[in-house]
């Protein structure tokens, strides 16, 4: 596994996955949809399949010592460090964006513990829908990615819808400060539990389809 | 010599294309030329024996294991060079072996080193820098480097010229006599064969033909040729691929036929003609295992 994921580092992540962390820096835009600025990951993430598509990257990691199912648990684990580096990258600009600005975001919910939350479900939403369709064929990438990114717009437009129509979730959640700390901090274990389960599943959906697919 | 391959029963349906109880056997410190026309089902058989494609039914035993139950130890002791090297084009040779080494316990860097000496390979290169010869040369040379007991090759000669054939099928011939490693690779190309080969496996259509040694395949078969007007009803029933024009024929008969067919002329068969003149005929059965 190790080896593996040196293997994904070294040969498989392109730069562009890098160079997308630094999309963050979008949640310093006073008014905008922050969302947007994880959606780019999973950009990057497709470009990797993609990619790997033309470098033949399948057919390389299957002459290797490994079964077939290594390297789609390779392939996750990438995927799920880019996206948590996503993460990670994010929470400091985010407090630097409310340390800048007290003015509220117009576009959007705020860049809060609640925006971290919607965004492990479009990960998850994600996860679960672009990788199983793409081992489902071991080279398929445009299909799975345009229905995987209009289902992540769809959990935006339902999250978005939610915040400000649901009563009181608009005060709770899209605010910032610590009067509703532990609503929003559900919020962002609820997407988190939801990454989780999702992605756990995707994992095996992945794993079967692949198995069964002749290379 | 011991048995370290065995294939047996392997069966495989695709729409249109089937593998049909396929079984052949490969004894160590051997080259093995699979021959087929293209399409009959070699680079199948290859990939359903490294579990990259998933046969219907059969065993598939390396090292006296089986690939289902022991496919990460068989992999450490197998190397699989389909081609040439078509993948990371644009990844240096040096990258490609830094990944590559961490999989193998047994990597030899010392080894690599002299391979890559010995070929003329630049690690700096990168791979889409290489001529197809270079990279099946290069393919070796990592496989070679972790002491791989048995090569597997898909049509590691197609596509080179004569000269960078005549090299590969030597260096095949080296690594057999002073690595004690065992090749196994397929080709359509048969003056390969000719050259290298100690054993022949035969597929047609999906079917094994004949799996045994070159030289007693070769001794097996005779070419009969004479007038089309001469040839007894018995004889022709027992020609195999008979081809008649202009008022003669020709036809490929079993040696132990050879007393039907005097009075005609006849002559040594080569792998060629053998594969020629048997997949000219629908009769394909005439060439038992």
């Amino acid at each position: 596994m190790k080896n593996l994921l040196y293997k994904e580092f070294k040969l498989s992540v392109q730069p562009l996955n890098f160079l997308f962390l630094a999309m963050a820096a979008m949640l310093l835009i006073p008014s905008y949809p922050y969302e947007v600025a994880f959606f780019y990951q999973t950009l990057g993430i497709f470009f990797i399949f993609m990619i790997g598509n033309t470098n033949n990257d399948l057919f390389f990691t299957t002459l290797l010592p490994v079964r077939k199912r290594d390297a789609v648990r390779a392939r996750f684990a990438t995927v799920i460090i880019l996206e948590l580096l996503q993460m990670v990258v994010s929470v400091p600009i985010a407090f630097l964006r409310n340390r800048l600005t007290n003015a509220p975001n117009l576009a959007g919910v705020e860049a809060n513990l609640a925006l971290f939350g919607v965004a492990f479900v479009m990960y998850a939403v994600f996860n679960l829908i672009f990788l199983p369709m793409f081992y489902k064929t071991g080279y398929k990438t445009g299909v799975p990615f345009l229905v995987s990114g209009v289902a992540m717009g769809l959990v935006v437009v339902v999250a978005e819808a939610a915040i400000n129509l649901v009563p009181g979730w608009k005060a709770a959640l899209d605010s910032i400060g610590p009067a509703y700390l532990p609503q929003q901090l559900l919020a962002l274990v609820g997407g988190l539990v939801l990454f989780v389960v999702l992605t756990a599943l995707a994992y095996k959906m992945s794993v079967e389809r692949f198995e069964h697919l002749d290379l | 010599m011991t048995e370290i391959v065995s294939v047996t029963n392997l069966n495989k349906t695709y729409p249109g294309f089937q593998l049909k109880n396929v079984g052949f056997s490969i004894q160590s410190g051997r080259i093995m030329g699979f021959i087929g026309r293209n399409g009959a089902g070699k680079t199948t058989t290859m990939k359903s024996m490294l579990n990259l494609v998933h046969p219907d039914s059969g065993e598939i035993r390396f090292f006296g294991m089986d690939i289902q139950q022991d496919e990460f130890e068989i992999k450490q002791r197998l190397s699989f060079i389909s081609g040439g090297v078509n993948y990371y084009a644009q990844s240096k040779l040096i990258v490609i072996s830094d990944v590559y080494r961490r999989f193998y316990p047994s990597w030899d860097e010392s080894l690599y080193q002299a391979y890559l000496a010995r070929f003329g390979l630049d690690p700096q290169k990168r791979i889409k820098e290489l001529s197809q010869g270079m990279g099946v040369k290069f393919a070796l040379a990592l496989g070679l480097s972790h002491h791989a007991e048995l090569l597997i090759l898909d049509e590691p000669t197609s596509g080179l010229d004569p000269i960078s054939r005549d090299e590969l099928l030597t260096i095949f011939e080296q690594i057999v006599d002073q690595e004690g490693a065992t090749v196994f690779f397929s080709t359509h190309i048969t003056s390969d064969l000719d050259k290298c080969a100690d054993d022949i496996t035969y597929i047609q259509d999906g079917k094994i033909l004949a799996s045994m040694g070159k030289e007693a395949l070769v001794d097996s078969w005779r070419i009969v040729e004479g007038k089309t007007e001469e040839l007894p009803v018995e004889l022709r029933g027992r020609l195999t691929g008979l081809h008649e024009r202009r008022g003669e024929f020709s036809g490929l008969l079993r040696k132990e036929d050879l007393g039907m067919a005097s009075g005609f002329k006849v002559s040594g068969a080569d792998l060629e003609s053998i594969m020629v003149y048997s997949e000219r005929t629908a009769t394909s059965e005439k060439l038992a295992v």
